[in-house]
């Protein structure tokens, strides 16, 4: 264990077999910390890159140089470098005669639906008039509990209950959105494996034919290696299938059940190195107050502590 | 299914330790090195996999020193228990017996499959000729009740609930004495997500434990969970007597080696996964055909039970 403090101070240029020690060290934190083996590898290897051949001062150790490095590669993944500010979007699309559209999309039970709802509340605090669109027209209750939401809320709700084409519904929901002066639609959309072929061609379909204004993929911080393959194939698959030349991605992340991982934080490291798309919301509750943003500080701190 | 590559690479590191001429040190390293990284990669808890390594490298080298063992076959047997070890808890769980009433609970934390799980194992053993019922006892998430009950109603399996009583415990209460009444031989109680930072939470789901006394208590897991695994599966074990597991969503990606910490830290057996978000998508699991179907069967069957 004494190498990962050894002093090279001294010798001309850092080598590989120097950094080695301390950057094992630090992948294996970063993967108990539940960052995807595959990120925290590949994260290692960039500190790797920027260290080889620079020359330590004298008393520094490798494991302090390497440390800090990592912390700057993480500040900068982390800092997002498209800002979305919904607000003032939602603004001119207003000036523009036509309600700001958000499409929640994700795997199965991640709480898409939930947040959807907590967004909702938000948008309400700042004097942004809602709508809610049941565009889950599968899952047993989804439109249920969406109908409860609205009620809690006193927001108005499209719905065309179960079977229907969601992305018709979805149509509809913001033609009577546009008629009714409604500032935003929110669309809730059923949960499907990112692997699952048809499921991904509906959602496409539905994205295709409304080109809403954002589409948030939900994630949940609980998730371990499987966030890379879900945002990866999300992406590709929208990409993929897309209709027109304007391909339309995920623009940005909400992570949920923030709440329920302690110091494991990884998850939002890995949604955002696998996709550059920004965390604009932290879900961490099950109340409608229970949404932040992201910390990118304490999510650092946590990672590295 | 995807748990299947896991095993793939688990054969392949232990194939490429076989065409090496010597097995020396750096050999072995290699390949638990390998066989570390793709356990890592699904999502098996850091310490797992750290003592796994641990605990192979002891036997081998112990072996080691008694002459003429053959040192593959040792590393290869070696590889194949410490899996079945963390699969197997080295006991069954309980299963439905006709002629009483059958009580089980379901728990587990948001979101992971629950409720679909409930009406997935009512109707597995409606085909075996029980007379299953289904409780809801979720009076937290908007929509609970009638997602059960558009479940059940599918299935055509009777439930009880209601959309006014706020306390889950009395209808825990209520829903069990009417189905025992009405001789139902397998009565099913699903309870709301939780977890283990919200003590408020934990006690709720306890006193629904001591107010249906169940014969067994499954912890429903979602097979894409990360290093949180073990803690939150602890903190269920540690709170009502969790006494099986089920992994859901295994049609998905993921490798479900949440679900080996799972079983670690509630020392309780796989005993179901579900495959799909319809009712019949689900079966059964078994640990040792299991590992070594992941592991490419063939030789692997001469390892079991010993
Ligand atoms: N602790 C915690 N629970 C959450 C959070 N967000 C959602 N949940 C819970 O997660 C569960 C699933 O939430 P839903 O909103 O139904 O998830 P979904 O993605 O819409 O699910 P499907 O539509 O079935 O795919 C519910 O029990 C929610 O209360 C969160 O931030 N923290
Ligand atoms: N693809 C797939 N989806 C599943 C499977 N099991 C459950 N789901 C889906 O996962 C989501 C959440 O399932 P629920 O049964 O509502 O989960 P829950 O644990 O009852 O959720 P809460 O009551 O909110 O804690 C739903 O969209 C289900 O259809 C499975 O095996 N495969
Ligand atoms: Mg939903
Ligand atoms: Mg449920």
């Amino acid at each position: 264990f004494s190498s990962i403090f050894q002093s090279v101070a001294g010798k001309s240029a850092l080598e590989k077999t120097d950094l080695e020690p301390s950057l094992k060290a630090l992948k294996e934190r970063l993967m108990t910390k539940n960052v995807a083996e595959e990120i925290a590898e590949k994260l290692c290897e960039s500190v790797a890159v920027s260290l080889i051949g620079k020359k330590l001062g004298s008393f520094t150790r490798v494991a302090s140089t390497v440390q800090a490095a990592m912390e700057d590669a993480l500040l900068r993944i982390l800092t997002p470098k498209r800002s979305i500010d919904i607000l003032r979007d939602v603004q001119s699309a207003k000036e523009q005669g036509r309600p700001y559209v958000i499409v929640f999309v994700g795997v199965n039970g991640v709480g898409k639906s939930t947040n959807l709802a907590k967004v909702a509340y938000w948008l309400l605090q700042h004097e942004v008039s809602v709508m809610m669109a049941a565009c889950d027209t599968f899952r047993s209750g989804a439109v249920e509990q969406l109908r409860t939401h609205a009620r809690r809320l006193q927001i108005p709700i499209f719905e065309r209950g179960y079977e229907k084409d969601p992305a018709i519904v979805a149509k509809e929901a913001i033609r009577e959105a546009m008629q009714t002066k409604q500032d935003v639609v929110l669309v809730d959309t059923a949960g499907r494996m990112q692997d699952n072929e048809p499921l991904m061609r509906a959602l496409s379909k539905l994205i295709n034919l409304n080109k809403p204004d954002l589409v948030l993929f939900v994630g949940e911080a609980l998730v371990g290696n499987d966030a890379v393959d879900q945002l990866t194939k999300f992406n590709q698959k929208l990409a993929d299938l897309s209709a027109t030349g304007s391909q339309q991605l995920i623009d940005g992340i909400l992570l949920t059940k923030f709440d329920t991982i302690d110091d494991k934080v990884g998850a939002a490291l890995s949604m955002v190195y696998i996709s550059g798309a920004p965390v604009m919301f932290v879900g961490c509750g099950q109340t409608y107050t229970d949404l932040k943003k992201l910390n990118v500080k304490s999510i650092i701190k946590s990672l590295l502590k | 299914m995807v748990l299947a590559e896991l095993g793939g690479r688990i054969s392949r590191a232990l194939q490429q330790m076989s065409n090496a001429t010597v097995i020396d040190e750096k050999v072995l390293t290699e390949c638990l090195n390998e066989i570390s990284r793709a356990l890592f990669q699904a999502d098996v808890q850091f310490k797992m996999v750290q003592n796994m390594q641990a605990n192979i490298k002891k036997i081998v080298n112990l072996e080691d020193l008694a002459a003429g063992h053959n040192k593959r076959r040792i590393i290869q047997q070696a590889v194949f228990n410490e899996l079945c070890n963390m699969l197997d808890p080295g006991k069954t769980s309980y299963t439905p017996k006709k002629g009483k009433p059958n009580i089980i609970m379901f728990v587990g934390l948001q979101g992971s499959g629950k409720t679909t799980t409930c009406t997935k194992y009512a109707y597995h053993y409606q085909k075996k000729g029980f007379k299953p019922a289904l409780i809801c006892a979720d009076t937290f998430r908007a929509g609970a009740f009638d997602q059960l009950k558009q479940n059940a109603t599918k299935a055509k399996i009777p439930f009880y609930g209601s959309y006014t009583e706020t306390d889950p415990v009395k209808i825990a209460q209520e829903g069990l004495e009417r189905f025992k009444r009405e001789n139902y031989d397998l009565i099913i109680v699903d309870t709301s997500g939780r977890h283990k930072q919200e003590t408020a939470l934990f006690e709720e789901m306890r006193q629904v434990s001591v107010a249906m006394n169940p014969d067994l208590v499954i912890f429903v897991m979602d097979s894409s969970i990360g290093q949180a695994a073990f803690d939150q599966a602890q903190a269920f074990k540690q709170s009502v007597s969790v006494g099986a597991v089920i992994v859901t969503k295994m049609d998905g990606h993921a490798k479900g080696g949440g679900a080996l910490s799972a079983v670690a830290a509630t020392k309780s057996p796989v005993i179901f996964i579900g495959t799909g978000e319809h009712m019949d998508e689900f079966e059964a699991f078994e640990t040792k055909p299991f590992v070594s179907r992941l592991l490419g069967m063939g030789d692997w069957s001469g390892f079991m039970d010993k």
